[in-house]
C-alpha cells in the first residue's frame, strides 16, 4: 500500500561545510592554529626564553599544576633539542608526535599540551594533560533505596565505568567505544560481559549508534530514542538507571550496558516490560516481600490506568451496575457537579498533571509549596465549589501516586500519558472502549520489541522459566539460570547445590 | 515454490493449544445452550462429547495430511486437485474463512447492540474493530497468536463466575440420564458444531508451527480442553435453567452473569461483554489471517493487500445483517456449511490423499 508507506527521500548528500573538521579540520597547519588562537582562553607561548619551544593549549581544559610541575621544567631543566627528546623527558603515558591536523585537534580539543620546536613546523607533541571537573559521587535520587549501595552514576564516563568494574573486576568485562555526534563528539561506551552475553546484542548495540548521525548528543536520552526498535512508541525500550548495582547486575545477567559521558544514567537492554516494575531494593529483601512489592507495582499501574476511565464509563454509561449501597455515597458527592463525568475527569487529571509539570519544574523548596497548595488547597476547593467529585478527586489522586510506584522513571511517564487515550475511549464506548483501548495497546506491545527481543516476553512468547523474576521473584537459590530472554551464551549462575541434611523425621 | 515461513516467523509447537483452543472458544460460548438443547434436551452434554471426539479426528486426519505435504492446505489442494480445480477448492475455503469471521463479528457486535449499547452506530464500531483487526493482522502471525494468548489469559477467569450460579443449581434437570434417542443426541452434535469450528484454520498455520509433530499433541490437548469447557458450561446451565426456561434462553451464558454479585459491582453482564471482546478479536484476527494468507498464496499478492481487501469486505457484510433473524440465519447457514465442511470434506480429502499418495508412491 503506497498509501501507508511514506516515500523515503533521499536528500543528495551535500557537503557539509559549516563543520568542516569531520573529516579535514583545516587546509593547513597556519588555519588551524589560527582557528584555535580565535577563542580567548587558548595560550601560546614561547618557552623557556624566545625562540625556544612554543608550548599551546587551552587553558580553561588543561590541568595547569601538571603543566608546570610536570611539563615546563623539563623543558628547562633537561635543555632537549629534538621533540623525541622532549617525549622521553616528559612523563606522562601516551605521548605522540603527530603532524596529522586531525589527530592534533582531537588532542587538542580533549586537553592535550602542544609543544613545537617552530612554530612554522607542524610537528607537534602533544601531552595529555586533560582536567575535567567532576561531581562527587553521591546518593542516587530518583531510584533511591532504604538499604543497599548509595553510590549513583556521575557525568564523567570515566568514573561510570570504575563504579561499575570495581564491582565485576573480571577482564572478560569488556567495553567498545564509539564517538558520535558530529559537534558533541560524544564518548559512548558499550559494555558486556564477554562469554555471558549475547554477540548479537552487542552488535545490534553498536551497529545502531554508529549508524546515529546527529550533531550534539547531550545526554543518553538522545541515545535511548535513537536506538530505540520502535521509535514511534511511548514505551521506552531500554531501561535507564543510575545504579551501579544495578547496572552490574545487569551485566551478570548478560545485558548490554551503554555509558554515555556527560549522562549521569546509563542504559541496558534488551528489557521487558516487567523489568520496568523491577526495583533493584526487591533483591535487598526477602523474596515473598519483594514478590509482593512487585504485585503491587503491577496493580499499582493498572489501577492507575484504568481507574478514573472506568470511573468514566460506569457513571456514564452503566451506572445500574453500581452496587445499591455504594450508589448514596456516589450521588451524594457527584449530585452538585454540573459537568458531565469526561469533562469533571478532564479537569481533574488535568489539574494533577499541572501541578506535576509545575513541581517538576520547580526548585525543591517551592515545589513543596506548589504540591500543598495544589493538592489540598485546590483540591478541597474545586469540591466544595461543586467542580468536581470528592469519588474522582479520590481516585485520581490515588491513581496519580499509584502512577509514582514505578522504579523506573521512563514509564512512569508512559503511565501518564496513556490513561488519556483510556479516558476518551471509555466515554466513546464505556466499558467497551476502555475493553477496546486496552486491546489497541495489547497489541502494540505484542509488537514491540528491544533490541530484538519481544517486549512482553515472560508472557509472550511464554517462557515459564523466567517468570522467577518478573511479576514475582523467587528466591536466589532458584534463580539458577540466566534469564532465556538475554539468550546468554553461558546460562548457568551456580551449581545447584546438593540437598542439604534432611531433618530426623525424614530419615 | 512455496516458500515457508522462516524460522523467526515461527510460534512454539504448544501454542497449537491455545491456537485451537482459542479459535473454538468464542460468541457462541455466550449462547450455544438452548441450539444444542434443541434435540437433546438435557442430554446434550452427550452430544458435545462426541462432537468435541469428532473434531479429534478430523484434527488427527488433518495432521496426517500436513505431515506428508509440510506446508498447508493450498499445497494439499494442488498437490492433489492440480492447478485450477485445486485453487477452487482453495477459494472455497477462504470464503469459507471469511463467513467464519463475518459470523464471529457480527454475532459480538449484536450481542453488545442487545446487551450494552442498543442504539449504537454499528457501521462506526465495526470500522473501530476493523483497524483493531488490522493493526493486530498487520504484526504478522506471531502477534495473531500472541493475542489468541493473552485473550485466553484474560478471558479464563470469567469461567469462575460459573460458581454464582452453582449456587442456585439444580442437577435433578439433568436426569432422567440418556432418554433420547441416538438421532436426537447426533442432530444435537450437529448443532455443537459451530461452537467447535475455527480448528480448522490450522491447515493454514501449520507452516507457522515450529515442530509441527510435537504441536499435534498440543492441539489435540487444546480441543480436549474445549471439550471440557463447553461440557461444564452446558452442566452448568442445565442445573441452573429448567429446559422450558432454557429454550427462551438466547443467551444463556450472558444471562447467568446477571446474578453475579460482588460487593463492587453489579449486573457483571457488562463488565463481561466488554472482557468477551478479548475472546473475539483474537478469533478474528485469526480467520481474517487464515483467509489474508490464503488470498496471498493462491494469488501471490502481498498478504497487507488481501487484509485490506478481506477486512472491507468483512465489515461491508458485517453491515447487511441487521436483524436477529438474519443474524441466526447466518449463524445457521455458517454451522451447516461449516458441518459439512469439517466433518465430510475433510475426511474425504484425507481418505482422497491417502490413496493418491499411496498411488503415486507405487507407481514410482
Amino acid at each position: 500500500m503506497k498509501f501507508f508507506k511514506s516515500e523515503k527521500k533521499v536528500p543528495p548528500l551535500q557537503h557539509d561545510t559549516s563543520i568542516p573538521y569531520a573529516e579535514v579540520p583545516a587546509k593547513d597547519f597556519e588555519e588551524l592554529f589560527k582557528k584555535f588562537k580565535a577563542s580567548a582562553d587558548f595560550l601560546s607561548f614561547q618557552y623557556p626564553s624566545e625562540a625556544a619551544f612554543t608550548v599551546s593549549y587551552f587553558k580553561s581544559i588543561v590541568g595547569p599544576d601538571q603543566v608546570h610541575q610536570e611539563i615546563l621544567p623539563v623543558l628547562t631543566q633537561q635543555h632537549p633539542s629534538t621533540l623525541e627528546e622532549v617525549k622521553n623527558g616528559i612523563p606522562v603515558e601516551n605521548i605522540i608526535i603527530s603532524n596529522d591536523l586531525k589527530v592534533i585537534q582531537d588532542a587538542v580539543m580533549t586537553g592535550s599540551v602542544i609543544i613545537q620546536i617552530n612554530p612554522d613546523n607542524s610537528h607537534c607533541l602533544l601531552v595529555p594533560c586533560a582536567s575535567s571537573e567532576k561531581r562527587q559521587i553521591s546518593i542516587p535520587e530518583t531510584e533511591f533505596s532504604v538499604v543497599g549501595p548509595k553510590e549513583a552514576f556521575v557525568e564523567s564516563i570515566e568514573t561510570n565505568i570504575n563504579l561499575i568494574r570495581k564491582r565485576l573486576p573480571v577482564p572478560e568485562l569488556q567495553m567498545k567505544e564509539i564517538k558520535v555526534g558530529r559537534i558533541s563528539q560524544t564518548r559512548i561506551a558499550v559494555l558486556y560481559i564477554d562469554g555471558i552475553v549475547d554477540q548479537e546484542n552487542v552488535q545490534t548495540v553498536i551497529q545502531r549508534i554508529s549508524d546515529i548521525d546527529y550533531d550534539a548528543i547531550v545526554d543518553i536520552s538522545f541515545i535511548a530514542q535513537m536506538i530505540a526498535d520502535n521509535q514511534n512508541s511511548v514505551f521506552p525500550q531500554f531501561i535507564d538507571t543510575e545504579r551501579p548495582d544495578r547496572a552490574a547486575s545487569g551485566l551478570s545477567e548478560g545485558k548490554v550496558v551503554i555509558i554515555v559521558d556527560g549522562s549521569p544514567q546509563i542504559l541496558t537492554g534488551p528489557t521487558t516490560i516487567t523489568n520496568f516494575f523491577t526495583a533493584f531494593d526487591d533483591y535487598f529483601v526477602t523474596w515473598h516481600i519483594a514478590s509482593v512489592f512487585r504485585l503491587i507495582r503491577v496493580f499499582a499501574v493498572l489501577f492507575s490506568i484504568m481507574s478514573t476511565a472506568i470511573y468514566v464509563a460506569v457513571t456514564t454509561y452503566h451506572y445500574q451496575s453500581i452496587p445499591a449501597d455504594l450508589l448514596p455515597t456516589l450521588i451524594a458527592s457527584r449530585g452538585a457537579v454540573p459537568f458531565p463525568p469526561i469533562l469533571e475527569a478532564l479537569v481533574l487529571e488535568g489539574t494533577i498533571e499541572l501541578l506535576r509539570e509545575a513541581g517538576a519544574r520547580l526548585p525543591t523548596k517551592v515545589g513543596q509549596t506548589i504540591g500543598i497548595v495544589g493538592g489540598i488547597v485546590i483540591g478541597t476547593a474545586a469540591v466544595q465549589a461543586g467542580f468536581v467529585s470528592n469519588v474522582l478527586l479520590m481516585l485520581t489522586a490515588l491513581a496519580a501516586l499509584a502512577s509514582f510506584t514505578t522504579p523506573i522513571y521512563q514509564i512512569s511517564n508512559t503511565i501518564r500519558i496513556i490513561r488519556f487515550p483510556f479516558l476518551l475511549s471509555a466515554q466513546l464506548y464505556g466499558l467497551l472502549g476502555v475493553a477496546i483501548c486496552a486491546a489497541f495497546f495489547v497489541c502494540h506491545l505484542l509488537k514491540l520489541t528491544s533490541l530484538g527481543r519481544p517486549y512482553l516476553e515472560p508472557i509472550f512468547p511464554l517462557r515459564v522459566k523466567d517468570l522467577k523474576d518478573s511479576f514475582i521473584r523467587l528466591p536466589f537459590s532458584s534463580q539458577t539460570q540466566r534469564p532465556e530472554i538475554l539468550r546468554t551464551e553461558y546460562s548457568s549462575r551456580m551449581q545447584p547445590k546438593p540437598k542439604e541434611d534432611s531433618r530426623d523425621i525424614d530419615e | 515454490m512455496d516458500n515457508l515461513p522462516k524460522k523467526n516467523r515461527k510460534v512454539s509447537s504448544f501454542f497449537a493449544m491455545f491456537l485451537v483452543h482459542k479459535m473454538q472458544i468464542g460468541v457462541g460460548l455466550l449462547g450455544f445452550e438452548r441450539v444444542i438443547a434443541k434435540n437433546a434436551g438435557y442430554d446434550a452434554w452427550v452430544s458435545i462429547l462426541i462432537t468435541g471426539f469428532c473434531v479429534n479426528i478430523v484434527i488427527w486426519m488433518s495432521f496426517r495430511m500436513l505431515h506428508k505435504d509440510g506446508n498447508d492446505l493450498i499445497s494439499i489442494h494442488k498437490h492433489l486437485f492440480g492447478k485450477w480445480v485445486g485453487g477452487g477448492l482453495s477459494l472455497y475455503f477462504i470464503v469459507y474463512f471469511v463467513f467464519l469471521t463475518i459470523t464471529i463479528l457480527r454475532t459480538y457486535t449484536e450481542v453488545i447492540q442487545i446487551w450494552l449499547f442498543p442504539g449504537i452506530n454499528v457501521p462506526v464500531l465495526l470500522i473501530i474493530f476493523g483497524l483493531l483487526v488490522y493493526s493486530c493482522v498487520a504484526g504478522g502471525f506471531r502477534i495473531v497468536a500472541g493475542i489468541a494468548f493473552i485473550g485466553l489469559l484474560i478471558g479464563m477467569p470469567l469461567l469462575l463466575l460459573k460458581y454464582f450460579p452453582l449456587q442456585y443449581a439444580n442437577f435433578s434437570n439433568l436426569s432422567p440420564v440418556l432418554d433420547h434417542s441416538v438421532k436426537d443426541l447426533l442432530l444435537s452434535a450437529k448443532a455443537v458444531t459451530l461452537n467447535f469450528l475455527g480448528f480448522e484454520l490450522l491447515l493454514m498455520y501449520y507452516p507457522f508451527l515450529d515442530e509441527p509433530r510435537k504441536a499435534e499433541k498440543w492441539a489435540q490437548i487444546g480441543t480436549i480442553f474445549t471439550t471440557a469447557v463447553y461440557l461444564f458450561s452446558a452442566f452448568v446451565s442445565f442445573a441452573y435453567y429448567t429446559q422450558e426456561e432454557l429454550a427462551h434462553s438466547i443467551w444463556a451464558t450472558l444471562t447467568m452473569w446477571k446474578i453475579v454479585d460482588l460487593p463492587f459491582v453489579e449486573r457483571f453482564e457488562y463488565v463481561g461483554v466488554s472482557i468477551w471482546l478479548f475472546e473475539i478479536i483474537p478469533n478474528v484476527c485469526l480467520g481474517v489471517w487464515a483467509a489474508s494468507r490464503g488470498v496471498k498464496r493462491l494469488f501471490a499478492v502481498n498478504q497487507r493487500k488481501s487484509l485490506l481487501f478481506l477486512l472491507f469486505i468483512i465489515i461491508l457484510s458485517c453491515m447487511l445483517f441487521q436483524t436477529r433473524q438474519g443474524i441466526d440465519q447466518l449463524n445457521t447457514i455458517v454451522s451447516q456449511v461449516g458441518f459439512w465442511t469439517v466433518f465430510i470434506y475433510i475426511p474425504a480429502l484425507f481418505v482422497y490423499y491417502m490413496i493418491v499418495d499411496k498411488v503415486r508412491k507405487r507407481s514410482k
